[in-house]
């Protein structure tokens, strides 16, 4: 770990709270801890013992919802978790995965900071949703059960869940005009809601006085009370039947296996650095420039070291994630793409990763900055992430089939005023709850998914949300060409169109993730091209009523003409829709894998004859030419596929020269290292050549990427994609690699212009 | 009527059930008739089965027939969609909304896989579309949630439509419309339509299937009963016409899956509820016997039903069986007014392997075949089958009342294989296979209770199916129930045609409705009339005397803010502003029985989101826990030969346990555990520090609590 991250303060005041290596020595010695534990526990005991805590934690979900009965915890926006004394997570649930982040944090923060006074009891339950210590966001309120037993601090319990509201200068919490966190929903740093069993009134009054919808916060909070409760008394439980040191061995058990099976993985993974840049649109509604962040992550052996440098420093407005977002995406991620087998018990794992970062960047943000408005920008944050451990996994034959490019990024449209009954709504659409996935090693993306980082998100019944505001939906399709091309294509998004419905005012605030408005959803991997930025299209005094009366309902937004068409920034306050007013909202694709022209000429067929792609995206994107009956014209798609082959050879070299060092051939086995590239040895060198031709494009120590042949191209060469310079000022392009011998296409991403051309993985 | 005859076809075996009742003055007698299954003309089995049990009644088919009445419960809906053996189906759907069916509502279709298939996102997938897409037709249209047109149907559009799928060739058409559960104009005029067209088509729209407020769930319930449709229609009707040659005039009572019996047209109609309604009949008899009988000490039941590769879990609560209003075919989950009953992936196929150094069990089965290695039919991984064997539960000569021979080497040396790993022998390998599954087992229930808000204490547990006397008392153990019931042990092979058979006529019909409080009765007074109507118009059809019905109101509610919907039992009559109060009020209290007290939010009011009317008629009359033991005392040879059985959670040695022909036992029998009784089709375990008798329906009843 570099000195200079030693030296920084992680106290959760000004930057984000991290517990220093010596935290243990600051609890009080007033706190019992219980830390043994019985060597000798028998394999059929511990499987018994493992499936009851997941049993658990999942009656610990069950209860939030049945008690809760929000629409918002219904459609699975919390998470919740078992941990040891010592806060490290044993099980989680397959929601939202990043929102658990907070809960070794900011029960680590109460164990070194308030264990003496005002004490950690039994019974108590702490509250907190201090962004810098314990919260994700404002939004997602941690709430954490100590469980004693014998009078030992045995374990933990705790969830984190979304509230209908907390104040700050917008209703729901996403303020996207907050300069900073005073203009965000309350900052609550942990206190104990309950007390030694007793709710304390005093401090649900407290909490609740910050709402604009209080009576639902306190259904919630019961909720939320009642889930880590019912978990607590079943471990408990668990703990007299078959005795305390017993399920913490299994316990511990788990964590080891889950970092142990990290550690495997990890070991089938050449050292390397891998590196991703993400760009991050108008910090404030309006402006037209973009951030830049980078994430590089290291790793050697058995380890990871997750770095933030090069990342823009955090400034006025919502593009900056604190700690806990931060972290909760590598985890997150981590969670579905490597350790799948142990069913989310991601503590284990965390014991293998180093963190150097330099604190006061967007990744990584202190206070004040506004962040609540900022949870959207933690979905470009896990893609980022994403790519990178799929870019890990496709190093190694038996890891190859769990990559997943990333999926769609987030869009969250708020819609707010008062039905003609005057009542009041303002609620987010969660269709975005509908993206695509991104493609995998084997095999295409899986349409309107849901994201990978909260498998069982769901898009609601259309009759379900027009119950509940008035508007129609007059639409929803799968998207054609909302994945990014390649081999394997992401998988698409949704269309929606909305219209006001009996309404007697209606306004859109838009929320959105990264660049999904102005460039791309998110990236492909390996050639395979990011899947395109998605929209909100307001149509203005549309003729949709006329051609309703008449009995011709639109199928989509084509199908109308209007007055006026606006594409809604990516961040706005306040469009108002009136009756006849049309809003179309596509919610993201996945990124694709591979290169397009390799794409089976008879999947584009079919995803043609199906709507899933554009009969242009086939000519000019996969080079595939279609008979007029939908049959692949064979010749004609070799000729097609020859030429597009062809117009590669004329794009130009990255102009840095190799500068990788000389590695001697090691007799090794060639290895496949990426779609197209194996690590190989060559003429008495190992070396990274081209797994189709054999073109040597560096040293098994240098950047294939700069080896490659480039094109910048107009980011609208993603088919269906927008022209980023309607919403940012600087230059965006598509950049394109290819083999300078065979021309395959290796490498496509969206970047600022005049970004240096940057190895997105490295072998050490 | 001198004969109830209840026939339940499985996949294997068609059972069948008749019991001679008491009309002139003989005791009832009970007999069961069993013939292979034999798809796909599933009636052959059906009237194979039946002639067994006239042959053992002593009588000839005909002469059975001529006096009885058939209840069936039908799997054969089941069958096609399992094995894709269903109609070419179209979809008419409103325009911009038929991609409903692929979008799948994203997530929202993981949520009932296991976990271990949820984490794996690589992995993951969408299944086969039910309608191709080429055949979803978008239709000129659309209402809103108040009921008015927004856009009134487009007929010259639709004739369109309709017109291409019928070239295209399909058999059935299903039609969905957005909330067409509040205004059915365009579904019910599609629906002309299409017959003007194509009077031969099969159609089913969703207002009639499933009139509830939800498109995606709606629309696929729609789609399963096309799917299903004609290959029912023609099931039945060969059924019918052998039944005829047979002798046989009375109507054909169908079991559904929403706990009561429909008749052969209307199930010809809406085949969608026959589907799931096998675990159903096996719930219905439980609940009967705990109605009747209270066997096991009250009316609290869970139900585990053990098969070969699933568990499946229902739960009676105070003699009534708990519903939901939904049921999963895959990934799709479809609106159909069912009993809960939740199926878990543990059962006697349920394999045992390592996961590095864990040991696994399920929830992948071998299923019947190749099944378990101890069977000989090619299984080489170990199953829980095999397990209990090895450890001495089951007799190998006497499996199946011996009808198959275990090879119990060949299991013990499978789990030796897989325990190698962990340095367990085959026999230490069993014991913790066994051990596992029954926690896991456990763990399903318990978490279903939680959800449904109920405390397991309160329970007794029925184990049936071919495991539940095996696992029943583990289970139960570890749950904290009170007692467990194999109910009915020596015909236990005809559990579930014996439910079939008590179970009683029931239809449902339900409007949906979004009304907000305070609800105006004359809107609820409209509605009571015309659902008993139609209810009452099905069961007269169905052979029920009109003045035989009984209806019974439900009304379903919510707090305005919360999603949470609660269908409360509502009172009969005219509706005035006192009955509205009434009815809130029954909401309150059952609400908070369910979620927990202070958890509705009354201040900003309720919802009515639908009015159901359940009309029931007794049919045959059979309550299960009437039909007592026949042959009174226990025979004094009914003790076998003691053998030795390795229970695990003790010192892994084995004991020489006490084994009990359960034909031979009669009633007031009573036994210290450890035990085993041994029926022909079941063997039910009875473990250390309880005590095991048999009850006067025959059934053995486990005290957990008191050692003899």
């Amino acid at each position: 770990m570099a000195s200079a991250a030693t030296q920084i303060d992680w106290n959760g005041r000004t930057h984000s709270y991290r517990p220093r290596p010596d935290w243990r020595d600051r609890i009080s010695p007033r706190l019992r801890l219980h830390t043994t534990y019985d060597d000798n526990l028998d394999p059929v005991t511990f499987e018994v013992i493992r499936q009851k805590l997941w049993t658990i934690n999942l009656a610990h979900g069950e209860t939030i919802t049945r008690i809760s009965g929000s629409p918002l915890l219904a459609s699975l926006d919390f998470n919740m978790s078992i941990l040891t004394e010592d806060a490290e997570v044993v099980v989680n649930a397959p929601y939202v995965q990043f929102l658990n982040a907070g809960a070794p944090l900011g029960i680590r923060y109460i164990l070194e900071t308030h264990a003496g006074k005002p004490g950690i009891d039994e019974g108590d339950i702490w509250c907190c949703n201090d962004p810098w210590i314990a919260a994700c966001h404002q939004m997602d309120v941690m709430f954490a059960a100590p469980i004693f037993v014998d009078g030992q601090l045995f374990g933990w319990v705790a969830n984190a869940g979304h509230q209908y509201d907390l104040g700050g200068i917008v209703p729901g919490g996403w303020p996207q005009n907050a300069e900073d966190v005073y203009s965000d929903p309350v900052v609550l740093t942990p206190f104990k809601m309950v007390e030694r069993g007793e709710l304390r009134t005093d401090m649900e009054a407290l909490y609740l006085r910050q709402s604009r919808m209080p009576d639902l916060v306190a259904l919630d909070l019961r909720a939320q009370i009642a889930g880590v409760v019912l978990a607590r008394d079943q471990i408990v439980g668990l703990a007299k039947r078959y005795g305390a040191d017993t399920i913490k061995a299994a316990m511990r058990r788990m964590l080891d296996q889950a970092q142990e099976s990290f550690r495997q993985t990890l070991l089938k993974v050449p050292d390397g650095t891998w590196t991703e840049i993400r760009y991050l649109d108008e910090a404030l509604p309006g402006q037209r420039t973009t951030q830049r962040t980078q994430l590089t992550i290291t790793k050697k052996g058995d380890r990871i070291a997750i770095n933030n440098a090069g990342t823009d420093a955090q400034t006025p407005g919502t593009n900056g994630i604190p700690f806990t977002s931060f972290s909760g995406s590598i985890t997150g991620i981590i969670s579905v793409s490597m350790l799948y087998a142990q069913l989310f018990a991601y503590g284990g794992c965390e014991r293998q990763i180093d963190y150097d970062l330099t604190p006061g960047l967007l990744l990584c943000c202190d206070y004040p900055t506004a962040v609540s408005g900022g949870i959207l920008q933690t979905i470009p944050m896990m893609n980022a992430v994403q790519s990178i451990l799929s870019r890990m996994l496709a190093t190694d034959d038996t890891l190859r089939p769990d990559l997943v490019a990333p999926c769609g990024d987030f869009m969250l449209p708020v819609l707010i005023g008062y039905d003609d009954r005057g009542k009041y709504f303002g609620q987010a659409i969660l269709d975005s709850f509908g993206c695509g996935s991104g493609a995998r090693s084997f095999g295409d993306g899986v349409d309107s998914s849901g994201p990978t980082f909260s498998p069982l998100s769901m898009v609601l019944n259309v009759e379900q949300i027009e119950q509940w505001f008035p508007l129609l939906f007059l639409y929803r399709n799968e998207d054609a060409d909302g994945g990014g091309p390649g081999e394997y294509r992401g998988g698409n998004g949704m269309r929606s169109a909305i219209t006001p419905y009996r309404s007697q005012s209606m306004t859109v605030v838009t929320n959105s993730g990264g660049q999904c408005i102005s460039a791309q959803n998110c990236g492909g991997l390996f050639g395979g091209l990011p899947a395109p930025a998605g929209h909100y299209l307001v149509y203005y005094r549309s003729d949709l009523l006329d051609k309703a009366r008449s009995g011709i309902m639109p199928a989509s937004i084509y199908d109308l003409t209007a007055e006026h068409i606006v594409p809604l920034r990516a961040k706005s306050n306040g469009a108002p829709l009136d009756a006849g007013d049309v809003m179309e909202i596509r919610t993201g694709g996945g990124g694709g894998y591979g290169d397009p022209l390799l794409r089976d000429p008879d999947r584009v067929a079919r995803d043609v004859d199906l709507g899933y792609t554009s009969a242009d995206a086939a000519t000019t994107i996969y080079g595939v030419a279609l008979a007029p009956d939908g049959v692949v014209d064979i010749a004609a798609t070799d000729t097609l596929r020859d030429r597009l082959r062809g117009e590669r050879a004329a794009w130009r070299a990255s102009g840095v020269n190799d500068d990788s060092p000389f590695i001697a051939a090691t007799g090794a086995p060639s290895q496949r290292i990426h779609a197209y590239i194996a690590s190989v040895d060559q003429d008495g060198e190992r070396v990274l050549a081209c797994d189709r031709c054999g073109h040597r494009y560096c040293g098994h120590g240098g950047d294939y990427k700069t080896a490659a042949l480039m094109d910048d191209a107009p980011a609208t060469a993603i088919p269906s994609n927008v022209d980023p310079a309607h919403f940012v000022d600087e230059p965006i392009v598509l950049r394109r690699f290819a083999c300078p011998s065979c021309h395959v296409q290796v490498g496509a991403e969206v970047t600022k212009a005049n970004e240096a051309v940057k190895a997105e993985m490295v072998f050490a | 009527m001198r004969y109830i005859v209840g026939v339940d076809i499985g996949g294997t075996f068609t059972d069948c059930v008749a019991i001679r009742t008491s009309v002139d003055g003989l005791l009832p007698m009970v007999k069961i008739g069993k013939s292979s299954s034999t798809p796909p003309d599933f009636q052959t089995g059906f009237i194979a089965a039946l002639r067994t049990a006239a042959e053992v009644h002593g009588v000839g088919l005909d002469e059975m027939l001529a006096d009885a009445q058939v209840y069936h419960g039908c799997t054969v809906g089941t069958n096609a969609l399992v094995e894709h053996k269903t109609a070419r189906v179209g979809l008419l759907a409103t325009r911009g909304h038929t991609d409903t069916v692929f979008i799948m509502k994203a997530g929202n279709r993981l949520k009932y896989l296991p976990a271990n298939y949820i984490a794996h996102v690589a992995k993951q997938t969408k299944p086969e579309p039910l309608v191709p897409k080429s055949l979803c037709e978008g239709i000129d249209e659309r209402v809103a949630f108040d009921g008015a047109v927004f856009a009134p149907l487009n007929e010259d559009t639709a004739r369109a439509s309709i017109r291409r799928l019928v070239d295209q060739g399909v058999e059935a058409i299903a039609i969905s419309l957005l909330w067409s559960s509040v205004n059915d104009a365009h579904e019910k005029r599609l629906r002309e339509l299409v017959l003007e067209i194509a009077p031969h088509l099969f159609v089913s729209i969703s207002s009639e299937v499933s009139p509830r407020v939800g498109e995606y769930e709606r629309t696929i319930a729609t789609i399963v009963n096309a799917l299903i449709g004609p290959p029912m229609r023609l099931y039945l009707e060969a059924l019918e016409i052998d039944l005829r040659t047979n002798g046989y005039t009375k109507s054909l009572q169908i079991m559904s899956c929403t706990g009561g019996l429909i008749d052969a047209d209307y199930a010809r109609e809406v085949p969608v509820l026959t589907v799931g309604s096998g675990p159903v009949a096996g719930l219905i008899g439980a609940a009967s016997l705990a109605k009747a009988a209270e066997v096991g000490g009250g009316r609290n039941v869970i139900t585990a039903d053990v098969g070969g590769t699933t568990l499946d879990i229902g739960t009676v609560y105070d003699g009534t069986p708990v519903r939901r209003p939904t049921a999963s075919y895959g990934q799709y989950e479809y609106f159909v007014p069912t009993l809960d009953v939740r199926s878990v992936g543990a059962g006697g196929g349920s394999i045992v392997r390592t996961e590095g150094s864990v040991l696994k069990v399920g929830p992948h089965s071998a299923g019947a075949r190749p099944g378990p290695v101890c069977f000989g039919r090619g299984g080489t991984e170990p199953t829980v089958t095999d397990a209990a064997v090895v450890l001495g539960f089951f007799d190998p000569t006497y499996f199946f009342g011996g009808k198959i021979t275990l090879d119990t080497a060949a299991a013990e040396a499978a789990l030796a294989r897989v325990g190698a790993t962990l340095g367990l022998d085959g026999k230490q390998t069993a014991a913790a296979a066994l051990q596992i599954i029954d926690s896991q087992m456990a763990d399903a229930i318990w978490l279903t209770l939680t959800q449904q808000g109920h405390d397991p204490r309160e329970f007794s547990l029925y184990g049936f199916g071919g495991g539940g006397g095996l696992h029943g008392a583990a289970i139960a153990r570890e749950l904290g129930a009170r007692s467990v019931v194999v109910p009915m042990s020596n015909l236990a092979a005809g559990w579930s045609a014996f439910g079939i058979s008590a179970s009683e006529a029931l239809v449902t019909e339900q409007t949906a409705m979004s009304l907000s409080s305070p609800f105006d009765p004359d809107e609820i007074n409209r509605r009571w009339p015309v659902l008993e109507a139609r209810v009452a118009e099905k069961l007269v059809k169905q052979g029920v005397p009109a003045d035989a019905v009984e209806f019974h109101r439900f009304a379903e509610m919510r707090y305005q803010l919360q999603i949470n919907q609660v269908a409360v039992p509502a009172e009969g009559g005219v509706y005035d502003a006192a009955a509205v109060e009434r009815l809130v009020a029954t909401f309150e209290t059952e609400y908070e029985r369910l979620y927990g007290k202070g958890s509705g939010f009354a201040g900003v009011g309720f919802g009515l989101t639908s009015l159901q009317v359940h009309g029931t008629a007794k049919l045959s009359g059979l309550r299960v826990g009437d039909l007592v033991q026949q042959g009174a005392d226990a025979a004094s040879d009914a003790a076998k030969k003691p053998r030795d059985v390795i229970w695990y959670g003790r010192d892994g040695a084995s004991e020489t346990t006490s084994v009990y022909d359960g034909v031979r036992l009669g009633v007031g029998f009573k036994t210290p555990g450890p035990a085993i009784i041994e029926f022909p089709d079941t063997t039910v375990v009875v473990p250390h520090g309880c005590t095991a008798g048999i009850d006067p329906t025959g059934s053995v009843v486990i005290d957990l609590h008191a050692a003899a």
